[in-house]
């Protein structure tokens, strides 16, 4: 089954134009509840009341506000912040063509992939391959549900990925922590056990195995219920973690046994 | 300095490592609040029973799961927070994989972990680890607890300290199947045409250059609206229609850059 597009727009640079279609590229898996009253298991409703009537009011009569200063705000329909989308909501404007190796993942915010469209599929195709041949990514502004984001483009299997990019005043950097001192230099017996360690817990990386636990064990409460009719059984507080050993020589060689 | 948002042990063998987690990324979005229009007084929303039509505290709140025979059953908060597992106070390494050898798109919200406490032991163990992960190109999977969700994280070196990135699961990345990858494959002219405009618009990666230039509008719009304006949303752009002559467009654009140099 075809996956459903999500946009539709062009990515142009010189006098190429290559017609895109957007595709979410994750799912979340995590299980999603709906609110309901205990008493009765009716659903919860999310009503909009007044903080100064104290009053339930009415969808229509609730609006946007930006706070100024503190207590005043400035009213924005929606028309009006839409319009800081700008003019280019279906064209992604490539800047530049970079590395794709010296772009730091922590950069990358959201993933989307991009198909080609019926027309102009063979720019498409030969786009991918050579973003593929050169191991670059086309770095350009890409404006989705009216909200212009930074992107990088990218060759992945057969389709591209599309990344949003965080900007670089939103990273939280080594100078804005306040990190200590670095400690002492390991002695280097530890560094070369430490590395044995490392190299000991070494695998390949196999994606396929790596499952949620967690959503897992969710699910399976739920279905335990649901069997038994049963409530859970809630479980005594877990300990706490030890303290940082002394000894890293020691630790390390028995972790190593 | 931003708050630690968990604390608790990186634990890699027998080495325990006390640890605080902080986010490496801040939220710089233009944010708006929900006001009553007649009194401009804040929004506030209160949770009804949709059968009562009666307000409810958040302790008689339930959650409700829909199988798929379609029965529905109800959790309470307490039976959620028994299913999560145990071990919240730790992150556990599990493995050491290649750093070039797990996709990107994996990755979800960065933080930083550093050292807690003055101990001498906890700061060489930390300097220890990120010196062993540094020299082997390695970096750490493991999986800890934040608020009730367990996640999969990386755990690499950064900058000389160590950097968190929870990750999706690796079945939450959809297929690329059914979606079109285009014509055959391109001719070999095509194809080195196309390499030599990428190259020719190559630039090395400098993030400090790209600005947030929709915050930035947005910031003048609610400025424009504020001095009493009107704002008008412009027209969009037409987009650009594919060049009949792909080759031809590949020319035209490459003699264009070499016009302009």
């Amino acid at each position: 089954m075809a996956p459903r597009s999500l946009w539709n727009g062009t990515i142009a640079f010189g006098a190429v134009a290559v017609p895109v279609k957007l595709y979410s590229a994750v799912e979340s898996k995590t299980v999603h509840f709906h609110e309901v009253h205990l008493k009765d298991g009716a659903r919860i409703e999310h009503r909009p009341f007044c903080s100064k009537e104290g009053k339930e009011v009415d969808k229509d009569d609730v609006v946007r506000g930006f706070e100024v200063r503190s207590g005043t705000y400035v009213v924005l329909e929606k028309e009006e912040i839409d319009a800081a989308g700008g003019t280019r909501s279906r064209i992604i404007d490539v800047e530049a063509f970079v590395p794709l190796d010296q772009i730091d993942p922590i950069f990358y915010a959201k993933s989307y992939f991009l198909g080609a469209r019926d027309e102009g599929a063979d720019a498409f195709r030969l786009l991918h391959d050579a973003l593929k041949e050169t191991g670059r990514a086309a770095i350009g502004r890409f404006t989705f549900h009216k909200r212009e984001y930074v992107v990088a483009i990218r060759a992945y299997d057969k389709v591209l990925a599309l990344h949003t990019m965080r900007f670089a005043d939103e990273l939280v950097g080594r100078k804005d922590l306040d990190a200590p001192r670095a400690g002492a230099k390991p002695k280097p017996k530890e560094r070369s056990l430490a590395e044995k360690l490392v190299e000991s817990l070494s695998e390949d990386f196999r994606p396929g195995r790596l499952h949620d636990e967690y959503r897992e064990a969710v699910l399976g409460a739920i279905r335990k219920k649901a069997r038994s009719g049963k409530d859970i059984e809630l479980p005594e507080e877990g300990e706490r973690e030890e303290d940082g050993s002394d000894d890293l020589s020691a630790v390390l060689e028995a972790s190593l046994a | 300095m931003p708050r630690s948002l968990w604390s608790g042990s990186l634990s890699f063998g027998l080495v325990n490592v006390p640890v605080a987690l902080f986010s490496a990324a801040r939220d710089t979005d233009v944010h708006f609040h929900q006001l009553h229009e007649p009194d401009g007084a804040r929004i506030e929303v209160r949770r009804f029973c949709s059968e009562e039509d009666e307000e409810v505290a958040f302790e008689d709140i339930g959650h409700a799961y829909e199988l798929d025979g379609g029965k529905t059953v109800v959790l309470t908060d307490a039976e959620l927070a028994a299913v999560a597992p145990e071990r919240t106070r730790t992150i556990e390494i599990s493995s050491f994989v290649e750093t070039a050898s797990i996709d990107p798109i994996l990755y979800d919200h960065p933080y930083w972990l550093l050292p807690t406490g003055e101990s001498a032991g906890t700061k060489r163990a930390y300097r220890l680890l990120v010196e062993a992960m540094g020299s082997t190109d390695r970096v750490a999977l493991g999986r800890f607890v934040l608020r009730t969700k367990e996640y999969l994280v990386a755990v690499r070196v950064r900058d000389g300290l160590l950097s968190l990135t929870t990750m999706v699961f690796p079945d939450e990345i959809r297929a690329t199947k059914g979606i079109d990858t285009g014509a055959r494959k391109p001719a070999k002219e095509s194809l080195s045409q196309a390499v030599k405009l990428i190259e020719a618009l190559g630039a090395d990666f400098d993030p400090g250059k790209y600005k947030d230039e929709y915050t930035k509008r947005l910031k003048k719009v609610i400025k424009d609206k504020e001095k009493g304006g009107t704002i008008d949303a412009p027209e969009p752009d037409d987009e650009p229609a594919p060049a009949p002559d792909l080759l031809e467009a590949l020319r035209a654009s490459m003699a264009e850059i070499r016009k302009q140099r």
